[in-house]
């Protein structure tokens, strides 16, 4: 008899464990369908909880005042997660996928390129004279544009003053730097304070990479698409000035973003190359605050086009065709994303999220100081940098491209190889990779 | 009456298994026949086009999937042979009868099995890093003077592969072989004592050969689960340097979810590592039957 019950018992729970299992899917995979009908019920995909989920929901908040009906159910996904589930439920019949769903803007052209018409056309529903150009064309393929351009990666030069200062500089000194310039201080820097200027993630030596190339508005593919790996200036002078800075011994290869931020907060490194959202990981070291100044990336000399502006990174804000509240969340991106100045201040004053939204740019917010920054209107100089960003065609093989070039870059760095030689190599791997 | 229960415990039998034997064709088989289909065709404009051979053909120019087969390769061939002798040496002295605490050894032993994947690749990677604990103290004993970069060179990021896997499951082959000696009978080994036998010619001359089926098993295992390593390489180099410790399977993750998705196309490198697997696994039985 004991028997029998424990054993009912323990059925019980498989079978318990076993429902709830499954509802607990239903819960966090959301079709678009919505379940109880006249319900408008939005579903978004995005990673990263103290920022775009964050920003996401606050706009939510917002569109419950316009359109007190809807809906909004923001998914916080790991980035990864995003772009599996995304990538499978699109390669199959698409069920399971969401109605908005954040991408960066370099695996924009993938996505396009491969479900151009699973995303919904949004060339008319939006006024896309007021967002940044080079914002709008990352998600423009054939004249359509099919996303509502986000946040910006406006790329700056962050770096320690007091280091600086003690090398025989001032903040002056940083502004519109070359490279050679920013080399020059960089080594006086590491022979006088014994800390290395710059840091960058080993394994992914693309952040200066890319950063460089825009600058001069150019990029791993041309505007058609084809690959510009092998005779391209700019890719060929950015090898050249990291691997001068690497013999300089003022480059400081890290293992991962986790070292990179512990690099800096700990002050084993006086300065680092990266977007607006990297302040928060700047912000990890509170003794800090105040020894920290933001200024323009530095230009390549030897290239004429080469400008002190550039963008790593941002991502925009998609709508998918085939989703039942199509027509809402298209409104729900227009009403918030496409309007609402409250909310940019919002997202301004709270993420510290800089947008490709233009009238936003007019707020008083950009005029604040930092302390941080000691005092430094960091914003402005974002808000400054952005206008004059080069627009560039990322096109749809962005991560393949990043491949190659750490490996080429690796090969130059062991000395293995010539620049000329490793970006020959990288051109014909990522060729035949592309099979193009 | 007794005719009648036959056919009915039949049908128990059938129902109990019915539900796993369900989940099992769902998820294992139909997936299976359909990555076989898929793996002739490519994906293009959000269709499916039947291409025939040509994901295989391209493998032929890939250069990455030449590279990440011999990188797997170089992993099996360093690691497994290393992990299965140590392990053997390990449960003889585990199962010694002169071990004191042998639960806590046992225990110890084990317990790198029970640890998650991506959270001891993580403390590998932050272990061998700059400022890592391995730089640290080989510059503290001043055995080094300079921190070095281990994950940034081709050989030493294999070799830290190599070593965190052996961490990581040497002990669940030990369990293998030490429920395998308990069934050694103890008057073999009595009878070799009296013999004459000394310790490492019992070794040799009677557990080894007592132990053949179960080496046979953990070779096929641990070759199955080196040629399907991932979570190691993906958390602690990336595949990196320079694609130096990219692994067939970490390759066909980047070709369906990092890259452009190809699922064609990893269908096809997934049907190549099954082939690869199935004759490695001949030719371990042929190699292990020939001596019998």
């Amino acid at each position: 008899m004991k028997r029998k019950v424990s054993a009912i018992l323990l059925t019980l729970a498989m079978v318990i464990s076993l429902t709830a299992g499954c509802a607990n899917k239903s819960n966090d995979i959301s079709t678009n369908a919505s379940e109880e009908s006249g319900d408008k019920k939005i579903t978004v995909w995005a990673w990263d909880d103290k920022f775009n989920v964050a920003v996401m929901e606050e706009a939510a908040k917002f569109y419950k005042d316009i359109d007190p009906d809807a809906q909004i159910e923001v998914v916080s996904l790991s980035k990864e997660d995003v772009y599996v589930k995304l990538q499978t439920a699109l390669a199959g019949d698409g069920s399971g996928l969401p109605d908005i769903v954040l991408l960066e803007d370099y695996v924009s052209g993938k996505y396009l390129n491969t479900f151009g018409s699973r995303f919904a056309d949004l060339t008319n529903e939006i006024d896309y004279s007021n967002f940044l150009d080079f914002k709008t064309e990352a998600v423009t393929k054939d004249g359509k544009v099919y996303a509502v351009p986000f946040d910006t990666g406006a790329t700056a030069l962050y770096y320690r003053i007091d280091l600086i200062e003690q090398a025989g500089y001032t903040e002056g000194d940083m502004k519109d730097l070359t490279w050679s310039e920013f080399i020059q201080i960089g080594k006086d820097v590491t022979e006088k304070t014994g800390v290395q200027m710059i840091v960058e993630i080993a394994n992914n030596k693309t952040t200066l990479v890319r950063s460089m190339m825009q600058s001069a508005g150019m990029w791993y593919f041309d505007e058609n698409g084809d690959i510009s790996i092998k005779d391209n200036e700019s890719l060929k002078e950015s090898f050249r000035i990291i691997k001068e800075m690497k013999d300089a011994g003022i480059l400081y290869e890290v293992e991962s973003t986790e070292n990179r931020a512990a690099a800096l907060n700990n002050g084993t490194v006086a300065s680092v190359v990266n977007a607006p959202w990297f302040v928060s990981a700047l912000r990890g070291a509170e003794d800090q605050s105040g020894l920290w100044r933001a200024t323009t990336i530095p230009r390549m000399e030897k290239i004429s086009e080469s400008i002190n502006a550039s963008n790593v990174g941002g991502s925009s804000w998609y709508v998918l065709e085939k989703s039942d509240v199509k027509e809402d969340a298209i409104n729900f991106l227009k009403e918030i994303y496409d309007g609402n100045l409250d909310f940019y201040k919002n997202i301004l004053n709270n993420q510290g999220a800089i947008c490709a939204y233009l009238p936003a740019f007019e707020l008083e917010e950009f005029e604040q100081g930092d302390e941080f920054f000691g005092g430094q209107q960091v914003n402005k100089l974002f808000a400054e940098t952005l206008p004059k960003v080069q627009a560039v065609y990322y096109g749809g093989y962005v991560s393949e491209a990043n491949d190659a070039i750490t490996t080429a870059l690796s090969g130059v760095f062991d000395g293995s190889l010539t620049i000329d030689e490793a970006l020959e190599e990288a051109q014909n791997q990522l060729a035949n990779q592309l099979g193009k | 009456m007794k005719k009648k229960k036959g056919p009915n415990k039949n049908m128990y039998g059938w129902l109990f298994i019915s539900a796993a034997f369900i989940l099992y064709l769902i998820f294992t088989i139909y997936p299976a026949i359909e990555s076989l289909r898929l793996s002739f065709m490519t994906f293009d404009q959000g269709e499916y086009i039947f291409v025939g051979i040509d994901n295989f053909k391209r493998m032929i120019g890939d250069k990455i999937f030449w590279k990440s087969l011999s990188n797997t390769f170089i992993f099996l061939i360093l690691q497994v042979p290393l992990m299965l002798i140590l392990a053997l040496l390990i449960s003889t002295l585990l199962n010694s009868k002169k071990l004191k605490f042998k639960g806590f050894f046992r225990t110890s032993i084990f317990l790198p099995c029970v640890t998650s994947l991506v959270a001891y690749s993580i403390l590998f990677k932050m272990m061998f890093s700059l400022d890592g604990v391995v730089n640290k103290v080989l510059v503290s004993t001043g055995i080094f003077e300079v921190p070095y970069q281990w994950l940034q060179n081709g050989f030493w990021a294999k070799i830290v592969i190599v070593i965190a896997m052996t961490w990581r499951w040497t002990g669940y082959n030990v369990i293998f072989y030490l429920s395998a000696l308990q069934n050694v009978p103890a008057e073999t080994y009595e009878a070799a004592a009296i013999d004459g036998a000394g310790g490492f010619q019992i070794f040799k001359k009677i557990t080894i050969p007592q132990l053949k089926p179960i080496v046979l098993l953990t070779t096929i295992m641990s070759t199955i689960g080196t040629l399907q390593l991932f979570d190691e390489t993906m958390n602690i180099t990336g595949g990196g340097p320079a694609n130096a410790t990219m692994t067939i399977s970490h390759y066909i993750y980047n070709q369906s979810f990092v890259y452009a998705p190809n699922f064609g196309y990893s269908s096809a490198l997934s049907y190549v590592v099954v082939f690869i697997m199935i004759i490695l696994a001949i030719i371990q039985f042929a190699v292990a039957g020939k001596e019998d």
